[in-house]
Formats: structure tokens, C-alpha cells, sequence
């Protein structure tokens, strides 16, 4: 059955395994010779120096970086956090001791002799066992002010990561929390019970913000207790970070948000620069710092609306009407179309025996591009999608920044999902129908983009066509990835049918127009499930929550010099116009609150 | 497969199974000892020894893995094998993590491994698989054709920069290639040329390996430098004396005198706490699990069987040979593990696997008869 199973003939070699015995011979003698003369010889004097050994390195913990945003505030600080510990060998009546302790923080008794007893077999002699991790100021108050007579109590003090504005930030700054030692292997400077960032900005500059330990040598007896100290390499303080976000503008947003679930971004538009990034709901990334316990975890993961995920870069939507500007900006750079050319919308468009409708069942009627975008007409776009096909539709969405990560300096980002033909060959083993491309083309199907993408997506739109990394750190120079693929020309008449359907009487943004300000837009509604003819005509309050669509806005707005461009995706938020809209408006509102005067 | 053979369960060693068990259950309980949690600082330090059994474990599974074929199917895998190794430790330098500055480790997704681990075993059973074809002593000639197969390995760790590796890489092949023999002139010419080869070796050394070895020379030239874990090893196991200072009780490898106490430096803690007693008996425990070793490759019913017991000899005799030395002074610091003793995952596992082939090995000896 199997060749090379007969044995060869060879013998073990007579010397070879002498040899092997009189390595085991050596290594047992040498080294018990060796341990004579180590444990017995020089035991006693090596007891003695253990008794001695005064000297113990410590490392000292650098303090980590502190975050602001971009006008300096405080936004990730280091605080000292105080422990409850108790030193056994120092304590006369150990019951009484916890017994006094339940007193004055009003904490059960038999939970304390619980902690107590638990750890107890852990600590070595004279060191403090942690009876209590974190003391609020109050009982801090209490507990000074009765140590002196408890010598076995002690107030142990260790810096710890805190966010003065919690949730409103969590998803851009993320949080440390205690090292796994999977980042202990991957990084020599870590060591057990080391903060490192887990999550947003604290991940992903964390050779920033963390500084180089230092080194203390502290003079104890062999017992552990503590003589005296002295620093022999001062810690380097890690460097301070400062964002692109504008604090007050997040917080302006959030409060705009309301109960909302959904994301909102603001960029700068020449430089990338995000000034403000909202996913809502979120969550407060102090409770992870210190360990979160077991039933918050539960409480979190479990929340049907998620709010661990960051919306604005994790969460991918079909992109709906919005992605009808690069659609329509497909047909002008490949020939398909021009902007003077028009198709007629009878309410739909009729592919073999399948009618595809407009959501305008009455029909537009005779539309040009112009008007096919503003009122974003269904007929139109199935037209030009059923013209360009997915073959000439994907180079375009992937060259317009779909399909792949932005780059934003947050981990976890999706990328997003381009189909094409070979993907879907891939995925479902199934050909590309015709009807797909009339799916794919307002932006339904299987096209998914994120927020962000879409936020760039427009900022390119008005900056000259440049697509920039979206930049969360002030300090950061512009960062050009790539560039539109559409003429000048093409791009300023895109623009301007954004700016139209705000203007125009008919446009879907209309209710963001303000006076003054050049503001344009595209609204987008994602469906969720194709909606059941039972909902057709249903008011939105009387759909059930999960089955309403999401609502997609992105615009930009200029005014001397400044220009912003603002994305609202709110989930289950019904049609685009009706629930980003107001939102969207308040942003313009607040962030030309000079010019609007 | 083979089928199943009673004989195979009448000749298991369950000498040298029992030995390796025995030398992992002292390890873990080492280990409990070790870890500990440490609250001074309010931190809460995770124990090794949760996580070491997890390995034994997996080892345990890899060593039933490794008993279950004939042995003699690796001699047609000894090159196939040998090349995938090559490979990866080609693919390791250009695409591996760079961890600690070196990039030994190979990032699987799931867990990394070492690449390394991997060039001991292949090597070890292609030399068996070579050697187990002379049948007379080795001239020149053969010796450098093996040692410039051997080469390919050892530079491409050596590149990593893994110099204990590739180090333990050329103990290995040069044990084995001692315990065929090789013959009288050679030994002379090796006898001098190897003691007049490593004063070279310094220029290969980074300059932390030359500080280690500046600090064995004369630690106390910095105490608190390159000459710091010696004098604690020392201390630590010294202070244990004749009967320890009992299980959980070391005061130097608790209190955090000891660096590394999980990992190269465990024996230091074991001598603090068992003291000569316990270390002597550690120390007979490895030396019968090494003869267990030898008597397979005295009863293997062929060459290639002796060779593989051979080779998994050395690589067992080597690492206790380095780190008991280093950690009793005797030898500058070099990161190596004490088998069975020191907490590492890859380490456990490879230790298993291996001592699973040589229970291969040892009981396959009957089964077959020479021609």
C-alpha cells in the first residue's frame, strides 16, 4: 500500500550511543555539582542576600497622551482613580476591619468577606489586596477620613483613561482598556495590566499617544516592604493628539439627532478634514476602561439598535438615489448620454414582460438629465443604467471612491460593496440579468456604501474632483487618493442640478434652501424591504419602524471660501428629504451662523 | 493505514509517556506559582498556567497524532517536508510580523507561529532519513554535503534575526551528525577548527547578544543591565537550599526580583521553592526521560528509527543543557525554554509531538524483522 515501508538495515551506532548516555551522565553530574554549589555551598549566603536583596526595578508608567478637538478641548484625560486595599500582616482584627468598612460605605458585609477571601491566597505578604477597584469621591471622603485609625487600610492611586464627554465621542476616540496578551506578544513594550486603545482614535494612534515607560529603583527588604526609591530613567509622556472635530458641532448634531438612529458627518471639503462625526445611538467608553462588567457587556451586545457600531464608517447601505449622481456622471464621461438628452417616464420602465416603476407612479414625463436628478426620476436612470451596463458602472463607482475603505484613521471601516459580474459569479455562482444593471443604476440591489464614502464622494464633487482621505487629526496635510473620473465641466453640471434641487420648486432638497448660501443636495431612500403593497400607500407613521426605509441626504454648502459637505443617513427615517432634511438644514444653519445674520 | 496491532499497545513506553506528563504537571504547578495575581498596582495579572494546560492539551493531541502512523512513511516525506520549511521560512522573511524586532512569527489568522519550530523537526528528520543511509563513518566529504543542506536553514533563521534558533538548529545537526560518527581525522580537524571558529561568531552578534554576553563574563560590571537576571537567577535558586522555601512561598521569583519567571527563567523559581531536593529530582527525572530516549534508539528495528530518536534526543538535551545552564549561570543568557517547565505555546506543543514519535518509534520496534 505504501512504498519506502522496508526497513532499512542499518544499526545504531555502538559509539553514537555511548556517546548519548555520557551526555546524560554529564548533564545530570554537572549540574547537580552545580545546584550543590548554588543551594548548599553558597545557600546560606544567598538566603542571606535574598533577605538583602533591597533592590527591585520597577517600571513607571508614562502617562498617555490627552486628546482635543480641534479648538483645544479636552476630549481623552488621565485622571487618578482610587482602589480600597487592605494589608493583612498589618491588620489586628481583619473582620472587624471589613465589618467597619461595610459601615461606612453602606456595602454588604458578606460580599466584602467574599472579595476578601477570594483573592486572599493571591497576594504575597505585605502586599495591599484590592477590596474595592474604583472609590467614588464621596466614599474617598469617608475612608480618609478614618485610616488613621485602620493602619491595614490603604488608598491605592493608579492614573486612569477617562472621556469628559462620553458618548457623544465614543465611536472617533474609542478607549483603552487592559493589554490581552495577544498585543503583548505583538508589542515588547506592553506588559500585563498595561492600558493600550482598543477602539477609534485611542487604537489607532497608540504609538502616539503612548510614551516610554520609565524605570524606578525601589529599595525593599526581602519581605516586600518598601524603603525608599529613586528614578533612574524619568518617563516620557506620550504625545497629545488634537482632532479635526469640532467639539461644540458634534455636540450640536447629536442634540439635533434626537432619538434618531443613523450617522451624520461633516467634512471640510478642500482638505478632508472631518469636523464632525455622529453615529447614534451610542455608548459610554468610560464604562470599558476599567473593565465592563459582565451584565453591561450583556446589556450592550445585546441592544437591538447596536450601539457599539459606528454607523457613519462600519454600517453599509444601498446607497439609493444618492448614487444616481455617479451614475449620471457615468453616462456623460462614457458617451452614454448627454445632458441635453431626454427619455420619457410613463411611471416605469418596461423590461420583457417586468415593469420597473418610477416612484412617480403618475410619470415625469418628458426629463432631461437635469431634471431626472433634481426630481430623481426612476425612468430616467433605468435607462441609463440599461445603456451603461454593470461593466462600465463599476469602474465608475469603484474610481468614485465605492467599494473600499476610505482610509479614515478608525478601525473596522467597511468597505462597502461594488458588484460586478465576476463578483456575482463569485458569490451566488449566477450570471448578471439585465434587469440588475436597472436595479444597480438608483443605487439598489446589491451596491452598498457607507456614510463616509458618500460624505468624500461629494466633497470631490465640489473640490476640483479630488477624493481625499477623510482626516480626523488636525495637523494632517490633505491626502488626494484619487480623482473623480468626469470632466470639469461634467462635475460643475452635477453640482449645479444639486444646487437646483434644493432651488427649484420641484427639487427633493427644497427644505434645506437657505438664503445666501449656496447650498446643493441629493436625497437617497435605501429600501430596506421591498416594500409589500400593503405599505404602497400607507402614511409613514403607520408603517412598523423596522419596515421603513432609510433615508440617505448628502449636500454641500459654500459660502466666502467656506464649504462643507454634510451626509445624514438616518435608518428607518422613511423618505430622504422628509427626515435628513431638517437636520441636514440645521448643520448649514449652525455652521454659517455668522453669514446667516 | 496500518492496522491496529495489539503488539502496539503491549510495546507502548509508557515510561517515557508517564516521564513527559510528570515534567509537565511540575511545570504547571510551577507555573501556578509563578503567575499570581499582583495588586499593588490594581492590576490583575491572567495566569500562565490556565493557558498552559490548554496548550498540554493541545500537545496531548499532537503526541497521539504522532503515534498513530508508522513512523516509516517520513522518510518519503523527510524532503517534501524539508522544502515546505524553506519555504516558509522564505515566506516568514519577507511577509512574517515583525515581532520584538524579529520576525519569526507567521501570523495564521488564528494564532502565529514560529516557522522556526518548524525547520528543527523537518531538519531532524531529513538528517535521520540521510544519515540512516551511511554505514560507515563520515570523511569530509559526506560531512560538508550534509552541513551545506543544513546551511539553508540556519541562514535564513540566522536572517530572521533568530540567532538562538538558528543556533540550536547546528547543535542539532551536529549532535546528530557526532552520533554517527564521523571519522578520525575529521574529529581532530573539527576539534580545531570549531574552538577557532567562534571568536568570528562575535561579529554576528547584535550588540544585545554581546552585552548578555558581557554581562555572564562580569555581571557584576551592571547590575541592573545585562548582568541583572543572572545574579536574581542565581540568588533565587540559591536561597532555595537544601529544602526550598515551599510551593508558593518564594520570596525573589514572587516579588518580581525574577524577570521572565514564566517563561526562560521558571527553574528559577522551581529551585527558590524545592531547593536542592526538588531541583535534583527534576534533574533525574529529565535525565530518565533522556535515556528512554537512548534505549529507543538502541531497540529501533531500524536506522531511520534510530536516527529520529537520536535527533529527538538532542533536541530535548540541548534545551535543558542551555537553559538549566543559564539559569544556573553557568552559560550567558540565551532565550531558550526549559521542556515541559516554561510556559509557551508553540514550545508545549512541538515538546508533545516529539515525544509522541519517539513513542513511534519505540513501539513499531518489534514489528518488523530484518532481512
Amino acid at each position: 500500500m505504501f512504498r519506502g515501508l522496508e526497513s532499512d538495515t542499518q544499526q545504531p551506532p555502538k559509539g553514537g550511543l555511548l556517546l548519548l548516555q555520557l551526555l546524560v551522565l554529564g548533564l545530570f553530574l554537572i549540574f547537580v555539582l552545580r545546584l550543590w554549589y548554588l543551594q548548599i555551598h553558597k545557600g546560606q549566603e544567598f538566603a542571606d542576600k535574598a533577605e538583602n536583596n533591597r533592590i527591585r526595578l520597577h517600571q513607571v508608567h508614562a502617562p498617555r497622551g490627552l486628546i482635543r478637538d480641534r479648538h483645544g478641548v479636552l476630549l481623552a484625560v488621565n485622571e487618578p482613580a482610587y482602589a480600597l486595599a487592605i494589608v493583612r500582616e498589618d491588620s489586628k482584627d481583619i473582620p472587624n476591619a471589613l465589618l467597619h468598612v461595610s459601615q461606612w460605605l453602606n456595602l454588604d458585609l458578606s460580599q466584602l468577606h467574599e472579595t476578601f477571601d477570594k483573592g486572599r491566597a493571591r497576594i504575597k505578604r505585605f502586599e495591599p489586596q484590592i477590596l474595592i477597584p474604583s472609590l467614588t469621591f464621596a466614599q474617598l471622603a469617608v475612608i480618609e477620613a478614618n485610616t488613621l485609625s485602620w493602619p491595614e487600610l490603604k488608598i491605592v492611586t493608579k492614573p486612569r483613561r477617562s472621556y469628559p464627554q462620553g458618548p457623544l465621542l465614543a465611536h472617533v476616540i474609542g478607549y483603552v482598556a487592559e493589554a490581552n496578551e495577544d498585543e503583548m506578544n505583538n508589542d515588547p513594550e506592553l506588559s500585563l495590566g498595561d492600558s493600550v486603545g482598543k477602539k477609534g482614535i485611542e487604537y489607532t494612534m497608540e504609538k502616539r499617544l503612548r510614551g516610554k515607560k520609565g524605570l524606578r529603583q525601589v529599595d525593599v527588604d526581602a519581605a516586600g516592604r518598601q524603603l525608599g526609591a529613586n528614578m533612574l530613567i524619568p518617563p516620557q509622556v506620550g504625545s497629545d493628539v488634537r482632532l479635526s472635530i469640532d467639539l461644540e458641532l458634534q455636540g450640536f448634531i447629536d442634540e439635533q439627532m434626537k432619538e434618531h438612529v443613523g450617522s451624520v458627518i461633516v467634512l471640510e471639503t478642500d482638505t478632508g478634514q472631518v469636523l464632525a462625526l455622529v453615529s447614534k445611538p451610542s455608548f459610554d467608553n468610560n464604562l470599558f476602561v476599567s473593565g465592563l462588567s459582565h451584565s453591561d457587556w450583556a446589556i450592550m451586545r445585546d441592544d437591538p439598535a447596536h450601539p457599539l457600531q459606528n454607523r457613519a464608517i462600519q454600517s453599509a447601505y444601498p446607497p439609493g438615489s444618492v448614487f444616481k449622481l455617479v451614475v449620471a456622471g457615468c453616462a456623460l464621461t462614457e458617451r452614454v448620454a448627454t445632458p441635453g438628452d431626454r427619455v420619457f417616464c410613463p411611471g416605469g420602465f418596461q423590461l420583457g414582460n417586468r415593469l420597473f416603476r418610477c416612484w412617480e407612479r403618475r410619470g415625469h414625463g418628458v426629463v432631461d438629465m437635469n431634471r431626472g436628478l433634481v426630481e430623481s426620476c426612476d425612468t430616467f436612470f433605468y435607462t441609463m443604467g440599461d445603456k451603461l451596463g454593470v461593466d462600465r458602472m463599476y469602474p465608475c463607482a469603484v474610481q468614485s471612491g465605492f467599494g473600499r475603505p476610505t482610509g479614515i484613521d478608525l478601525p473596522h471601516e467597511s468597505p462597502g460593496l461594488v458588484p460586478s459580474r465576476e463578483w456575482k459569479k463569485q458569490r451566488f455562482n449566477d450570471n448578471w440579468y439585465r434587469g440588475e444593471n436597472l436595479n444597480m443604476a438608483i443605487g439598489q440591489g446589491f451596491m452598498l456604501t457607507t456614510p463616509l464614502q458618500v460624505a468624500r464622494y461629494n466633497a470631490a464633487l465640489v473640490n476640483g474632483g479630488r477624493l481625499l482621505k477623510p482626516q480626523l487629526l488636525a495637523d494632517a496635510e490633505p491626502d488626494e487618493q484619487a480623482r473623480l473620473p468626469l470632466s470639469d465641466s461634467h462635475r460643475d453640471f452635477l453640482v449645479q442640478t444639486m444646487v437646483d434641487t434644493v432651488e427649484g420648486s420641484r427639487g427633493t432638497g427644497r427644505r434645506i434652501a437657505l438664503k445666501g448660501i449656496r447650498l446643493g443636495a441629493k436625497t437617497g431612500t435605501a429600501q430596506v424591504v421591498k416594500l409589500m403593497a400593503e405599505y404602497d400607500k400607507k402614511a409613514l407613521k403607520d408603517i412598523p419602524y423596522q419596515f421603513r426605509d432609510h433615508a440617505w441626504m448628502t449636500s454641500f454648502g459654500e459660502k466666502n471660501g467656506r464649504r462643507y459637505s454634510v451626509v445624514a443617513m438616518i435608518e428607518h427615517g422613511g423618505g430622504g428629504g422628509a427626515a435628513a432634511g431638517p437636520i441636514i438644514k440645521a448643520v448649514y444653519e449652525h455652521l454659517f451662523a455668522e453669514e446667516l445674520q | 493505514m496500518t492496522p491496529i496491532d495489539r503488539r502496539l499497545v503491549t510495546h507502548f513506553n509508557w515510561s517515557l509517556a508517564g516521564l513527559a506528563f510528570v515534567l509537565f504537571a511540575f511545570g504547571v504547578a510551577n507555573l501556578y506559582s509563578a503567575s499570581g495575581f499582583r495588586m499593588e498596582e490594581g492590576l490583575t495579572l491572567t495566569s500562565y498556567y490556565r493557558k498552559q494546560l490548554y496548550w498540554g492539551s493541545i500537545g496531548l493531541g499532537g503526541m497521539i497524532a504522532s503515534l498513530l502512523f508508522d513512523y516509516r512513511h517520513l522518510r518519503t516525506l523527510a524532503w517534501p517536508f524539508f522544502v515546505a520549511t524553506l519555504s516558509a521560512l522564505l515566506i516568514t522573511l519577507f511577509w512574517g510580523k515583525t515581532i520584538m524586532g524579529a520576525k519569526r512569527w507567521m501570523d495564521l489568522g488564528l494564532f502565529h507561529f514560529q516557522a522556526s519550530e518548524f525547520a528543527k523537526i523537518s531538519l531532524l528528520i531529513l538528517m535521520a532519513k540521510l544519515l540512516s543511509m551511511e554505514h560507515e563513518k563520515l570523511g569530509w566529504k559526506k560531512l560538508f554535503s550534509f552541513g551545506g543542506i543544513g546551511i539553508f536553514p540556519v541562514v535564513l533563521i540566522m536572517k530572521q534575526p533568530d540567532l538562538g534558533s538558528a543556533l540550536s538548529l547546528l547543535l542539532l545537526m551536529g549532535g546528530m551528525i557526532i552520533f554517527r560518527g564521523v571519522k578520525g581525522p575529521v574529529l581532530k580537524g573539527l576539534t580545531v577548527a570549531v574552538p577557532a571558529l567562534l571568536p568570528l561568531g562575535w561579529f554576528l552578534l547584535h550588540d544585545y547578544q554581546r552585552q548578555r554576553i558581557m554581562g555572564f563574563l562580569n555581571p557584576g560590571g551592571d547590575p541592573f543591565g545585562a548582568g541583572y537576571h543572572i545574579i536574581q537567577s542565581q540568588i533565587a535558586v540559591g536561597s532555595g537550599q537544601l529544602w526550598g522555601r515551599g510551593f508558593l512561598e518564594g520570596t525573589q521569583s514572587q516579588l518580581r526580583f525574577l524577570p521572565e519567571k514564566h517563561t526562560d527563567f521558571a527553574l528559577a523559581v522551581f529551585g527558590e521553592e524545592w531547593g536542592f531536593v526538588g531541583c535534583v529530582l527534576l534533574l533525574f527525572l529529565f535525565s530518565a526521560f533522556l535515556l528512554s530516549i537512548v534505549r529507543t534508539t538502541a531497540e529501533a528495528k531500524d536506522g531511520f528509527g534510530s536516527f529520529l530518536a537520536a535527533g529527538i534526543f538532542f533536541y530535548f538535551f540541548w534545551q535543558i543543557f542551555i537553559n538549566m545552564g543559564m539559569v544556573l549561570g553557568l552559560m550567558p543568557v540565551v532565550g531558550i525554554p526549559l521542556p515541559f517547565i516554561s510556559y509557551g505555546g508553540t514550545s508545549t506543543v512541538v515538546n508533545f509531538c516529539l515525544t509522541g514519535l519517539a513513542l513511534n518509534v519505540s513501539m513499531r520496534r518489534f514489528f518488523f524483522k530484518k532481512s
